[in-house]
């Protein structure tokens, strides 16, 4: 599916969430996503497949679903499509990192599993759009989920939207979904964690707008401005390098998102304080 | 959905098979397979949940009111079968955790009163697991239920909605993003994480 060809472009790689690998070692103690580390970690992926690949083929067979396809490999986790009990499904088998030590190895991976199994509940007793889950298998450390047939990333759609040329006043109603729906999320205290175009989906009909969370594998529950701060920017920058002359959609999301979360001052604040920080930015004065 | 699936032979030993009954092959655990069988105008549910309790009935006797869709029966018995097979079962038989799997809290007894028959039912949904080696007959069951076998089709007609959003506490939010099956099935595989 379309959703597929994302891994071709924009240096976060959707739902495996490859973005994770340099975090892994450094977020193991701090169990946090920094958006310095989160760049870091862009180049790791293609380094890391490459040797994922070879070393864990024997590791984790695929799980036997009819109509089983790869949808994506990232460095996180193998990502398949299939019918599970009757049912579109996507199953995401973590990937054992073998330099690992095994008890941090199986205590990561269970912790990064159970963390999006929670956060998946989480957003829906909200009311916020995310899969349901179906299975969750704490020995494989592999969780099933809904698939959301016929949808495409956000990302494709930008870009899509993009290169035909028109209708670029749907991209900033895009982007005030997506502010609404990041201040609805933020309000009940849950950080994604990595926060891309592509772990945003939008369900068919695309006209309609309507956006699915995904990819929670390095969520976590805070109501710090600090980390909600950080997410914004870890999407900030996603945005900006993967698509070209979307600033205007980006205050528009911001603004949005202002109006919506009741707790957005100190947390645009902190954004603001975050921009000064990150790569290759002086914090003189 | 009463999808039929009858392609091979899930179960060795699947006797009595007919338009009614619902089967599905789990994916995960080849050669395991599912069948539900759906009975109303039951007369005997006491005498029904006394074999059940006994463990002289094949299957997990279930209260259709609870149920809103075969695909929350399939998501338990999958992740029952999962634990079985790791020994990691909660309960001590494999459908006293196919039960037990439905709840969304970690309650055994609540689990069973809840979820498995009363005296007074007049409906029956009856599951079965069938291994590829074992031998079920369907005929022999389906004859201790004093009762009519219907489609699983009527299952919808069965279900109490306003118990069900009750017991797995759906919230008004949660309606808007999805059928009542997503929240309670998202309920069911996570209930171990929290």
């Amino acid at each position: 599916m379309a959703a597929a060809e994302t891994e071709a472009g924009g240096l976060c790689s959707g739902m495996a969430g490859a973005a994770g690998p340099a975090v892994d070692e450094a977020g193991a103690a701090a169990a946090a996503a920094g958006p310095a580390v989160d760049e870091a970690g862009a180049e790791a992926p293609a380094v890391d497949e490459a040797g994922a690949a070879a070393a864990d083929e024997a590791e984790a067979p695929p799980p036997p679903l009819p109509g089983l396809q790869l949808v994506q490999q990232g460095a996180e986790a193998r990502v398949y499509r299939g019918l599970f009990l009757g049912r579109a499904a996507v199953a995401k088998l973590r990937i054992p990192k073998r330099y690992r030590h095994p008890a941090l190895e199986e205590r990561l991976s269970r912790r990064r599993t159970a963390q999006e199994a929670r956060s998946l509940l989480r957003c829906r007793r909200a009311g916020i759009s995310a899969p349901v889950v179906y299975f969750v298998d704490y020995v494989t450390n592999s969780i099933y989920l809904e698939d959301i047939v016929g949808s495409i990333t956000v990302q494709d759609h930008i870009n899509s939207v993009q290169q035909s040329g028109n209708d670029t006043s749907s991209l900033l109603t895009l982007a005030e979904k997506m502010g609404e729906l990041l201040a609805r999320m933020h309000d009940e205290d849950l950080i994604h964690g990595d926060l891309t175009t592509s772990n945003i989906l939008l369900r068919p009909p695309t006209e309609k707008l309507d956006l699915v969370l995904i990819d929670f594998g390095l969520s976590f529950i805070s109501g710090l401005p600090e980390d909600k701060g950080v997410d914004l920017y870890v999407l900030e920058k996603a945005f900006l390098s993967t698509h070209p002359d979307t600033e205007t959609m980006f205050k528009a999301l911001l603004k949005t998102y202002a109006a919506t979360s009741k707790k957005s001052g100190p947390v645009i604040k902190r954004l603001d304080e975050v921009r000064l920080r990150g790569r290759k930015r002086s914090m003189i004065g | 959905m009463a999808a039929k699936s009858r392609a091979g032979a899930p179960g060795a030993g699947l006797r009595h098979r007919c338009e009614m009954d619902f089967t599905h092959q789990l994916e995960l655990f080849p050669g395991c397979s599912v069948t539900l069988l759906l009975f109303d105008h039951v007369k005997n549910a006491a005498a029904l949940r006394k074999k059940a309790m006994e463990g002289s009935i094949e299957g997990a006797l279930i209260n259709p009111a609870m149920i809103v869709d075969p695909f929350q029966i399939l998501v338990a018995a999958n992740k029952a079968v999962h634990l079985h097979k790791i020994g990691k079962m909660k309960t001590r038989t494999l459908y006293a955790e196919i039960i037990f799997s439905l709840s969304p809290n970690n309650n055994i007894s609540d689990a069973f009163k809840k979820f498995g028959i009363s005296d007074s039912d007049t409906a029956v949904l009856v599951v079965l697991v069938v291994d590829r080696e074992k031998t079920v007959n369907l005929e022999d069951i389906a004859s201790q239920v004093e009762g009519q076998q219907v489609s699983l089709d009527e299952l919808p007609q069965l279900t109490d909605a306003a118990k069900v959003k009750k017991m797995y506490k759906v919230t008004p939010q949660e309606e808007k993003i999805g059928t009542l099956l997503d929240s309670i099935v998202c309920r069911m595989s996570t209930k171990d994480v929290l």
